[in-house]
């Protein structure tokens, strides 16, 4: 078990009331803990993974393609780390993609930086569909610009995808030349394209240093250029005064007999149950992690799990369902320079039109190839496969050479993320039998991609196949809804302000538990069209902010 | 578990099969992916070393191409470790990276403050022309 602590928490006792108690060290945990901390609050955080180390990330070896089929892998179930827990996806279309560490699952991504659109947060209103947020875009603005002062986003203001905002604080990255051949379809065919915006600094700031386009993203920033929170925001926290835990994996939310959390059991790295209390547990566990740990919860006063009076807890699972549309052109396109990171976004068709026969929308990042194992892979698995043959040699030998004679280099890959509407069947529940390393039962998901998102992804697929079309290609690839792609766990703790219909009050308060807060994607009402995690660390600070703000009125246990 | 010398040499003769001369390609065992390169995937990826090594010794000593149809068809798992061990092995090669055009994930640095050409040529002026695509926030 590790401990970084500042020096007014370095004296406190293990067996110690904290002020707070955050479960979860990644993008929301880091917002609260480095407000609260600086607020004067005392904090601990309690954190499954490690910090990450950046002497580790394979992206400066040889073998790093080779290695992101598996330990750098984004699904937990193939990388299989003690740190992770299994997930059963037997039942789902999509598997949950996450990574246990401070800094979280943005260890692993890629930086789209692409908060939510004002129609995002009034679906009903719109569309008369799913729900409405408890606040609007403009309302979470603020919130977002200081996020992005922190966060070092790299991006060219203007975009008219957007309403007005602040600059970013750095500019945008190189497009590349696959970039610049995703936009000349585009541009052909009168579409929206903008430079890509991403967490990734193009110059020093924050504890960041600058993107040099190394590429290799996805498995962990060897140059220490992308932005994660065990860089920009826990260094501040710490120095602040925040405990962070690692190594510490949480089993349970225990109460008191008034109906009050009183803090979390967890089990540190040597296999011993620990006992960590505190006046106010916030959850930031992720849209999977949160609900498990409240269903785990389990106890007399609340027998279906915590905080779950309206049975919504796990249910409303959203993980955006995503198509592959790749490429392959006759010029050379530096195919594996990064960033890995979007070079090039497009949101022409990401607002309802219902002439197209599905309500919401979908919006394209272009992303280069890779190397020249990814001219058969996205992201560490096959998905590009060769053409089935009769016989070995038909399928490899002379035909392997070809496909990488004719793909590698030469194209550029257009992810398609749709937005997935709330269900109530889709949804996390205990699984019986499966368990982590520690004994604790791991999660079962039930999803199915609803009709709605097939076929906003076959629309999509079709447009995305003329862009690249107009761009030239020789050889378009198509990808239908890709399994490996569930980076986005949203909506399982679904906020609002009806307790009957909703976990978390729209200030992220637990409706049933008056010291319970939850701050991650969990509580999203819906889940937009668009990588969640600058609204997910935004949503995070207009929480926190005001439980600061109204300190006086919290109970506490 | 190690490679005996027979293992590698084997293994070499498959590899071969999947990955044979072509072109200015060479083949995979002529660029020695049954050595070093071997030793260094079965070491990063050791969940491949049990797949690997049925593969490798159920296919005997017979025709190669035969052998490797046959785990082709019969044992899938154990196909899929000899071709990725074998593919990959090739392509971290610096000969065949050299052939490719590939130097590896590289450091590019660059100018962050230089006027992207999409600012200077127009393109990106048509987008802004175009007007915004955003849905407002209705109001009341």
């Amino acid at each position: 078990m590790n401990e970084q602590a500042g020096s007014r928490a370095q004296h406190s006792r293990r067996d110690d009331v904290a002020d707070v108690l955050v479960i979860g060290a990644g993008p929301s945990g880091a917002v609260a803990a480095r407000y609260l901390a600086a607020s004067g609050f005392s904090v601990v955080a309690l954190e499954q993974g490690h910090w990450p180390d950046a002497n580790e990330f394979p992206g400066r070896r040889r073998e790093y393609e080779l290695v992101a089929q598996k330990r750098w892998h984004p699904n937990p179930n193939v990388r299989d780390l003690p740190r992770d827990y299994p997930v059963d996806t037997r039942n789902s279309d999509i598997n949950p993609l996450m990574y246990a560490a401070v800094g979280g699952s943005t260890t692993l991504y890629a930086g789209h930086w692409t908060p939510f659109l004002p129609s995002d947060f009034r679906v009903r209103t719109l569309d008369g569909i799913a729900d409405d947020w408890p606040f609007t875009y403009e309302e979470l603005l603020p919130c977002l610009e200081e996020i992005e002062r922190e966060v070092g986003v790299s991006g060219l203001p203007g975009n008219p995808a957007y309403p007005p905002q602040r600059a970013f604080p750095t500019p945008p990255l190189p497009i590349g030349k696959a970039g610049r051949k995703a936009v000349e379809g585009l541009d052909k065919l009168g579409w929206h394209w903008w430079p890509g915006t991403n967490a990734i600094p193009s110059m020093p700031h924050n504890g960041l240093n600058p993107c040099v386009r190394r590429g290799t993203c996805m498995t962990g920033c060897p140059e220490g250029a992308k932005s994660t929170v065990n860089i920009t925001f826990w260094p501040h926290a710490i120095k602040s005064g925040a405990r962070l835990i690692t190594g510490a994996r949480v089993r349970e939310i225990e109460v008191d007999s008034r109906g009050l959390a009183t803090g979390a059991i967890y089990i540190d790295e040597n296999g011993r149950e620990r006992r960590q209390r505190a006046s106010v547990v916030i959850l930031c566990a992720n849209g999977i992690g949160t609900p498990r740990l409240l269903l785990l919860s389990r106890s007399k006063q609340f027998p279906d799990g915590l905080a779950n009076r309206s049975g919504l807890v796990g249910r409303r699972l959203m993980m955006h369902p995503f198509s592959a549309v790749l490429g392959v052109f006759e010029d050379a396109l530096d195919g594996w320079r990064g960033p890995f990171g979007q070079l090039v976004e497009s949101f022409e068709f990401y607002e309802t039109d219902p002439k197209r026969g599905f309500l919401r929308g979908a919006k394209w990042g272009a992303m280069p190839g890779g190397g020249p194992l990814g001219v058969t892979s996205f992201v560490g698995s096959q998905i590009f496969e060769a053409d089935e043959g009769g016989t070995v040699e038909e399928v490899w030998g002379e035909s392997l050479h070809k496909l990488v004679e004719r793909r590698f280099n030469h194209c550029l890959v257009y992810g398609i993320i749709g937005e997935d509407l709330p269900e109530e069947g889709n949804r996390v529940v205990l699984d019986p039998e499966l368990t982590d390393s520690d004994g604790i039962p791991a999660p079962r998901l039930i999803y199915k991609v609803s009709e709605n998102s097939h076929a906003m992804l076959r629309f999509h697929v079709t447009r995305c196949t003329e862009a690249v079309e107009a761009a030239g290609a020789i050889e378009t690839v198509v990808v239908h809804q890709v399994p490996d792609t569930g980076w986005h766990l949203l909506g399982t703790c679904r906020m609002g302000a009806d307790p009957e219909t909703s976990v978390v009050d729209p200030w992220g308060r637990a409706h049933d538990v008056a010291n319970l807060h939850i701050f991650d994607g969990s509580t999203f009402p819906t889940s937009g069209g668009v990588n969640p995690t600058a609204t997910i660390m935004s949503v995070a600070l207009r929480q926190v902010q005001h439980m600061i703000a109204e300190r006086r009125l919290q109970e506490a246990a | 578990m190690q490679p005996t010398e027979k293992d590698r040499l084997r293994f070499a003769s498959l590899a071969d099969r999947l990955l044979p001369q072509w072109r200015t390609m060479p083949a995979a065992s002529t660029v020695h992916v049954h050595r070093d390169m071997l030793d260094l995937i079965l070491r990063v990826r050791p969940d491949l070393l049990e797949d690997f090594f049925r593969g490798v010794r159920a296919s005997g000593e017979g025709d190669p191409s035969e052998a490797i149809n046959m785990l082709y068809r019969n044992d899938h798992a154990a196909f899929n470790a000899v071709n990725l061990v074998a593919v990959a092995a090739y392509y971290m090669t610096d000969a065949v990276r050299a052939i490719i055009g590939y130097p590896g994930q590289e450091n590019a640095p660059y100018d962050p403050h230089e006027t992207p050409a999409y600012l200077l040529d127009g393109t990106l002026e048509r987008v802004v022309r175009r007007g915004s695509l955003y849905r407002p926030t209705p109001q009341g």
